[in-house]
């Protein structure tokens, strides 16, 4: 089904903040963190810093998956048909996408047929226009599996109305090959300045989509390098490149003169002259240079979370930090073909103490509890009956009656992995056996690393429980559940997304008649009636939603963490003093 | 001797010893241990430090009874005891230092750091006692065998002293331990977790923590070999087996002895160093080296929490090197220092 690759949505670990796939956010705005403080209004003019530790893995837009790439570069160098508005305190606008490219987000009648008129002006770096061919030529990168990788293909290749070969595939094989070229002339079509996407089905997603991924960003034909533009960027947006982009240590953007503001509304305030990327700086030493702000430290901000170790340290400067609810839920999913008995199953969700693991991971600045694997700011979202009846602390008494009813024999042995390398998440995961034992368990923690994505991904292996964690690629919990939990992923070889290898067949039916639904509140109390079903199944365990404390310098104004950029600070609205 | 007691502790002690052993004026033989055990004796610092020793020994043998009796609690959080809601810090001044936690509790769970540590005692002695009885093993034969056989034996031997020493140990523990620890479980059958873990931690260190020793054993009995009670063993017809166990190897012992001493602490740190590298006995399991890894991040925050579990390994390290010191001078007053 889809080919995201492990590594884009497992946890990283738990304080790894983008481990995961694309956007998300939500419509209910349930974060109780202070978002406001914006330090002031921001005006145009100095120099930007970004501190991560985390190198991108793609800067090529049909690649990009991780959301805080999909929205630095979204703001700043790659424009899209829509985006989500910048700094938008209200989650249902935050989340509702304007054209950026497009004169207007359209509507569509039946939701195949997609046609989009392009803004006149708008220019790339080399003064070239922007054209309706460019965007068809984007998305056609998605189909070359041959050449590139790493994005969310998934959407144009199952949406777009192109045959399918007997292995499942996409007829068409992509730019570069160029086999089945005619098949996507047919599903994409350009009109003068006006674009048309036919799909197989309805699709009432796709602006959520084009907004919330880069996979339907245009793409110059004659800058296209294949596989060797991973870190090239061919800018249409406010700034440009300044010479390369190096992996592990990141780049500059500077202003780029053909961009033109008057055909750019609500989306990009591009105040900073220059923004600087530096990757490869841990957690501990982000937050010392910010607290610090010795120099250019001051104009700094980050995508890391603080870290606990360091929430003292950062407690004084209480008009720099932001703490918001992050979109993404980490979860623990049972291996279904080895934990057969759902009262097991029951009793390791009954006993699971995720108010201790929280408590370890650094208490209420970290991450919260979380009752459903779907975040409670998606639209349509609906409480889970099964898991909010559990306390947070869980019951081992009560999950030990469970495994006693059901005859089981004790203790009864469970493999835990997950990935390891960070000692707050081991000693979380130690609260986890803590709970487990007590119920009956004889818990063996399993910490893996370089190897983890392969060991989840095989169908044979001989782990009891993993653990995953998510967040929605685009506003809707159709890029939830059905990426976790259809069964139709597994094969023999590899189980994709759904390392429970959870297989229900009315759940299968019911996602089908889920995705046909396209008024979004609707679609969403759908799925969460799916989750239901999984739930009473225990497919899978919710621990915990990631909470994002962000430490910014001093001299940042129009600092704004919304919905419209997952929660990550919105390059769209900031500036230096 | 590497540290003279004082003169009047000097002229008690050893008039006291001597008289009871020797007797004032009477010539009398000594057998080289009852030299070594009166220099022992003399040296104050080694006697202390091998109370120390003694300790920590006591320490490590009795925690695993006792946390199974339930004294000693390593495992159990106490989220009463931390601030959910400052990183998990400990609530109470000095790391929540109290008369139940003496040594503060763990941020985050409220584990008790006492309980850990002393269990980690248990884990880190026990991979280093292994480890060293390991490299000491292979150490021996390897430099017996190189010493006294000459020839092409010799040779190679020495070139796989040379290859084995060359070799980026840090890196390859890193690097193998997923695979090597997914070899031991799958194929050998070892149970998963801790014990492959810690095996392969063991594996490791000792496979490649022999090849200086061997060196030394070789150069002893590159020299022991000519002395005349080995040609007298020779030219009675004694094999070669026998020349190894009964005339070499009581010939051994100091060397023995003292590497031992002097291995250990060095395996001690090694294993905190390949836990905080992520390699070895996995968390929860407190070793010495789990427990300082995740300490090393509170460093600033929380002192205490980083203080004890350095202070452990650094006591335990330390008093096993001064021991190693001391049995050196004992067993070889002429080495120099």
């Amino acid at each position: 089904m889809n080919r995201t690759k492990a590594s884009s949505v497992i946890a990283l670990s738990a304080v790894a903040v983008l481990g995961l796939s694309a956007c998300g956010g939500g419509t209910t705005g349930n974060n109780n963190g202070d978002t406001g403080a914006t330090g002031g209004a921001a005006t145009a003019g100095g120099d930007l810093l970004y501190l991560t530790k985390r190198p991108a893995e793609h800067l090529d837009p049909q690649r990009m998956y991780i959301g805080r790439d999909i929205f630095t570069t979204g703001r700043t160098v790659y424009r899209s048909l829509f985006q989500f508005p910048a700094g938008e305190k209200d989650a249902t606008k935050a989340q509702t996408p304007i054209p950026d490219i497009a004169t207007e987000v359209p509507t569509s009648s039946d939701g195949k047929t997609w046609t989009v008129t392009l803004k006149e002006g708008v220019k790339w770096q080399d003064g070239k226009d922007v054209v309706c061919e460019d965007f068809k030529y984007g998305v056609s990168r998605a189909f070359a599996y041959d050449v590139l990788d790493g994005g969310p293909f998934q959407y144009p290749t199952q949406y777009l109305d192109i045959p399918k070969d007997k292995d499942g595939s996409p007829a068409y094989k992509g730019p570069y090959s160029k086999k089945g070229q005619a098949l996507f002339d047919k599903a994409v079509t350009c009109k003068g300045n006006e674009i048309t996407y036919k799909f197989n089905k309805p699709w009432g997603d796709f602006p959520l989509a084009v907004a919330g991924l880069r996979v339907f960003d245009p793409y110059r034909e004659d800058q296209d390098k294949g596989a060797k533009n991973n870190f090239v960027i061919f800018s249409n947006g406010p700034y440009k490149l300044d010479g390369t982009w190096t992996k592990g240590k990141g780049g500059k953007f500077v202003r780029n003169d053909q961009y033109d503001p008057k055909t750019d509304e609500g989306t990009r305030q591009a105040n900073p002259d220059t923004i600087t990327f530096e990757e490869g700086v841990d957690e501990s030493i982000i937050t010392d240079r910010i607290v610090a702000g010795a120099g250019n430290d001051a104009n700094a901000i980050t995508d890391r979370v603080v870290r606990p170790p360091s929430y003292s340290k950062v407690e004084p400067l209480k008009d720099q930090t932001t703490l918001v609810d992050s979109p993404y839920v980490f979860y623990l999913v049972p291996n279904m073909s080895r934990v057969k008995d759902v009262n097991v199953r029951k009793a390791l969700a009954t006993a699971t103490d995720n108010e201790g693991w929280v408590g370890a991971l650094g208490g209420d600045k970290a991450a919260v509890a979380a009752t459903s694997i779907i975040n409670p700011s998606l639209p349509g979202f609906q409480e889970n009956p099964i898991f909010s009846k559990i306390p947070a602390a869980g019951d081992p008494a009560a999950a030990k009656k469970i495994l006693t009813d059901a005859g089981v024999k004790m203790p009864y042995p469970i493999k835990l992995t997950y990935q390891g390398g960070d000692p707050t998440l081991d000693k979380a995961m130690g609260v986890i056996k803590e709970g487990w034992d007590k119920a009956g368990f004889k818990t063996s923690l399993d910490p893996l690393t370089e190897t983890y994505y392969d060991i989840v991904n095989k169908p044979n292996n001989d782990s009891d429980v993993f653990q995953g964690g998510w967040g929605s690629d685009y506003p809707s919990a159709a890029t939830v559940i059905p990426l976790l939990f259809d069964s139709r992923q597994l094969s023999a070889s590899q189980v994709g997304n759904n390392y429970g290898q959870y297989k229900n067949k009315a759940v299968d039916q019911a996602i089908d008649k889920a995705a046909l639904i396209t008024d979004p509140i609707k679609a969403g109390e759908a799925y969460s009636a799916i989750d239901k079903t999984i739930s009473e199944d225990y497919g899978y365990i919710p621990n915990y939603i990631q909470r994002f404390y962000f430490i910014r310098g001093k001299n940042v104004t129009g600092y704004e963490q919304t919905e419209a950029t997952s929660m990550f600070a919105d390059l769209g609205t900031v500036g230096v003093k | 001797m590497s540290i003279q007691p004082p003169a009047e502790d000097l002229s008690t002690d050893v008039v006291a010893t001597a008289a009871e052993e020797v007797g004032a004026t009477k010539i009398e033989g000594r057998t080289p241990w009852q030299l070594v055990r009166m220099r022992l004796r003399r040296d104050k610092t080694t006697m202390f430090i091998l109370v120390v020793v003694l300790f920590g020994l006591i320490m490590g043998i009795t925690a695993p009874i006792l946390s199974r009796l339930g004294v000693l609690d390593p495992f159990s959080g106490n989220r009463e005891l931390i601030d959910v809601t400052g990183g998990g810090l400990p609530l109470g001044r000095f790391g929540g230092v109290s008369w139940a936690h003496p040594l503060g509790v763990v941020p985050g769970t409220g584990q008790d750091v006492l309980s850990r540590l002393v269990l980690g005692v248990t884990y880190s002695l026990g991979i280093a006692v292994s480890a060293t009885l390991l490299a000491i093993g292979l150490g021996t034969f390897v430099g017996v065998v190189a010493g006294y056989s000459r020839g092409w034996l010799d040779f190679w031997l020495s070139r796989l002293i040379d290859l084995t020493l060359t070799f980026p140990q840090t890196l390859m523990l890193i690097a193998l331990s997923p695979i090597v620890v997914r070899l031991l479980t799958d194929r050998f059958g070892v149970p998963e977790g801790d014990i492959a873990n810690g095996m392969y931690v063991v594996g490791v260190l000792g496979l490649f923590g022999w090849p200086i020793f061997a060196r030394v054993i070789r150069s002893q009995v590159l020299s022991i070999r000519e002395r005349e009670f080995i040609e007298a063993a020779r030219s009675l017809g004694a094999n070669n087996r026998r020349i190894y166990a009964k005339e070499l190897l009581p010939n051994l012992w100091a060397p023995i002895l003292i590497y031992s001493t002097l291995l250990m602490p060095q395996f001690i740190s090694a294993e905190a160093a390949l836990s905080y590298l992520g390699v070895g006995i996995k968390p929860p399991t407190p070793t010495l080296g789990n427990v300082l890894r995740d300490s090393i991040q509170y460093a600033e925050s929380d002192f205490i929490f980083f203080f004890f579990p350095a202070l452990f390994i650094a006591i335990l390290v330390l008093s096993l090197n001064l021991l190693g010191d001391g049995l050196r001078d004992a067993l070889d007053p002429k080495a120099d220092r």
